[in-house]
C-alpha cells in the first residue's frame, strides 16, 4: 500500500515537471513542483482508494494541501504560488473526462432516434461534464484557499529582503 | 520635476509591461498587482480596464497632474511562468529600492530576452509526463513506451506547425489525430490499448487556461475568467474531434465511452 502510494507520487511528479515545462517554469521552481506534485496527488490516490472518498472531493483536499505546500516552497523560492502549484495542479487536470463528455454529446446527436442510446449518452454526459467541470474548479478553488484565509503573506512571495540577492 | 518626455516614458513601460503579463498567461489579478505596484514606483497613478485582447489604461502623473489614456492590444505570447516569477519580483526591486526607469527597462529588458528551456529536453521532458500519465491510468509498460514515441511524434508535429503560425483549432485537431493514430498500435501488442488512446492526446489539454479561468471567476474577474474557459473549451473540443477520428478509423467508433 506504501509501495503504491509513493509510485503514484513519483509518476505525478514526473508528469508535472513534464507538463509544467511546456509553460516555461523558472529553473529554481522545478523541485518545489514535483515535491507539491507528489504531494497532492498521492493524497488525492489515497483518499479515492483507500478512504473511498469521490474524485471531487478528494482533488479539493489535494489542491488545497498543494496550496498551503505551494505558499511554503514559494517563500522559499521567491516565486508566486501560483507558479508552484499551477504546474503541481496539471497531473490532476481531469482531461479525460473533459474529453469523454465532448465524445457523448457527439454520440447523442448522432442517436437521436433511439431512446435508449439518447438516455445513455446523456448519463454519460453529465457525468463525465459534471466530474470534469467539479475537479477543474475544486482544484483551482482549494490551491486559491490561501490567498483568501491568510491574503498578507502570499502577495508578497517575490518580494526579495535586501538588493544584493535580487541580483 | 518630471518632463513630460520623461511621463511618455513611463506611460510606454508601464502598458508595455502589463500587457506582456497579461499576454504570457498571468492570472488577472496579478497583472493588476504588478502593473499597480510598478506604477507606485514609478511615481504615476494606474487604473486599467483589462479585457481579453485589448487593455485600457489611464496613467496619472502625481506630480504635473497630467493624465493619459491608452488603449494597447495583448499579444499573445507562449505561456511563461518564469516571467510571471521575475516580472514579480521586477516589480517589488522596483518598489523597495526605488529604482530609476533606466534600471528597471534595463532589468525588463534582460529578463524578457531569457531564452526559454531547450525544445529538444522540453519534448523529451513532455513525452516522459505522458508515459507517467499513461502509467497512472493503469497503462501496461508497452503501452507506456508507446505512449511516449506517440506524444515525441505528437509534440514536435504540434511545435513544427504553431512555428507556421497554422490556426490552433487546426494544430490541436491534426495533433490530436496524429499522437492517437499512433497510439493505436497498441493495439497490435494488445497492451492495454484504450488506455494507451485514451493517454496519448492528454498533453494537449490547456490545463493553465482552464486553473487560470477558474482563479480569475473566484477572485471576481468574471468576465475574463470566462473568457479564458471559452478558449480553452474550444480546444478540448479540438482534441476530441481528432482522437474521433483515430477511433472511427481504428475502433470501429468511439469504444472509449
Amino acid at each position: 500500500m506504501i509501495g503504491t502510494i509513493i509510485v503514484d507520487g513519483l509518476f505525478a511528479a514526473i508528469a508535472a515537471i513534464g507538463f509544467g515545462a511546456i509553460s516555461n517554469p523558472p529553473r529554481r521552481a522545478f523541485l518545489s513542483i514535483a515535491i507539491a506534485a507528489a504531494i497532492g496527488h498521492a493524497l488525492r490516490f489515497s483518499l479515492m482508494h483507500y478512504a473511498g472518498v469521490d474524485i471531487i472531493t478528494a482533488s479539493f483536499c489535494a489542491s488545497f494541501v498543494i496550496g498551503w505546500v505551494s505558499l511554503f516552497l514559494g517563500s522559499l523560492i521567491y516565486c508566486p504560488m501560483t507558479v508552484v502549484y499551477i504546474p503541481a495542479l496539471l497531473p490532476m487536470i481531469p482531461g479525460m473526462y473533459a474529453y469523454k463528455t465532448v465524445f457523448a454529446l457527439l454520440l447523442f446527436s448522432r442517436n437521436l432516434s433511439d431512446p435508449e442510446m439518447v438516455q445513455h449518452y446523456m448519463q454519460e454526459f453529465f457525468v463525465n461534464g459534471i466530474v470534469a467541470c467539479g475537479v477543474i474548479f475544486m482544484l483551482a478553488v482549494g490551491a486559491t484557499l490561501p490567498f483568501i484565509l491568510y491574503p498578507s503573506k502570499p502577495y508578497s512571495l517575490t518580494r526579495r529582503p535586501s538588493e544584493s540577492k535580487a541580483d | 520635476m518630471k518632463v513630460e518626455k520623461d511621463f511618455h516614458r513611463i506611460v510606454d513601460f508601464v502598458t508595455e509591461y502589463a500587457v506582456r503579463l497579461m499576454g504570457s498567461g498571468v492570472h488577472t489579478s496579478r497583472v493588476v498587482r504588478n502593473t499597480l505596484r510598478i506604477s507606485e514606483a514609478l511615481g504615476v497613478t494606474t487604473q486599467m480596464t483589462l479585457l481579453h485582447k485589448t487593455i485600457i489604461f489611464s496613467i496619472h502623473d502625481k506630480e504635473s497632474g497630467q493624465v493619459v489614456s491608452d488603449v494597447v492590444p495583448v499579444k499573445g505570447y507562449p505561456i511563461s511562468f518564469f516571467l510571471n516569477s521575475e516580472l514579480s519580483s521586477l516589480s517589488w526591486a522596483a518598489y523597495d529600492n526605488h529604482l530609476s526607469l533606466d534600471e528597471i527597462e534595463r532589468r525588463y529588458k534582460q529578463i524578457v530576452a531569457t531564452p526559454r528551456i531547450n525544445h529538444y529536453l522540453l519534448t523529451s521532458l513532455v513525452a516522459c509526463a505522458n508515459g507517467a500519465f499513461c502509467q497512472l491510468f493503469g497503462g501496461s509498460w508497452g503501452a507506456i513506451g508507446i505512449v511516449f514515441v506517440a506524444t515525441l511524434i505528437g509534440f514536435t508535429l504540434k511545435s513544427f506547425m504553431q512555428k507556421r503560425h497554422i490556426s490552433h483549432y487546426v494544430v490541436f485537431v491534426i495533433t490530436a489525430f496524429v499522437s492517437s493514430a499512433i497510439a493505436s498500435v497498441a493495439m497490435l501488442f494488445n497492451a492495454t490499448p484504450d488506455v494507451a488512446i485514451g493517454t496519448s492526446v492528454l498533453f494537449l489539454i490547456p490545463g493553465v487556461p482552464l486553473l487560470n479561468g477558474v482563479i480569475d471567476i473566484v477572485e471576481s474577474h468574471i468576465l475574463l475568467g470566462v473568457t479564458r474557459l471559452v478558449g480553452a473549451l474550444l480546444l478540448i473540443m479540438c482534441i476530441a474531434v481528432g482522437l474521433s477520428i483515430t477511433l472511427s478509423l481504428v475502433h470501429n467508433g468511439l469504444v472509449l465511452l
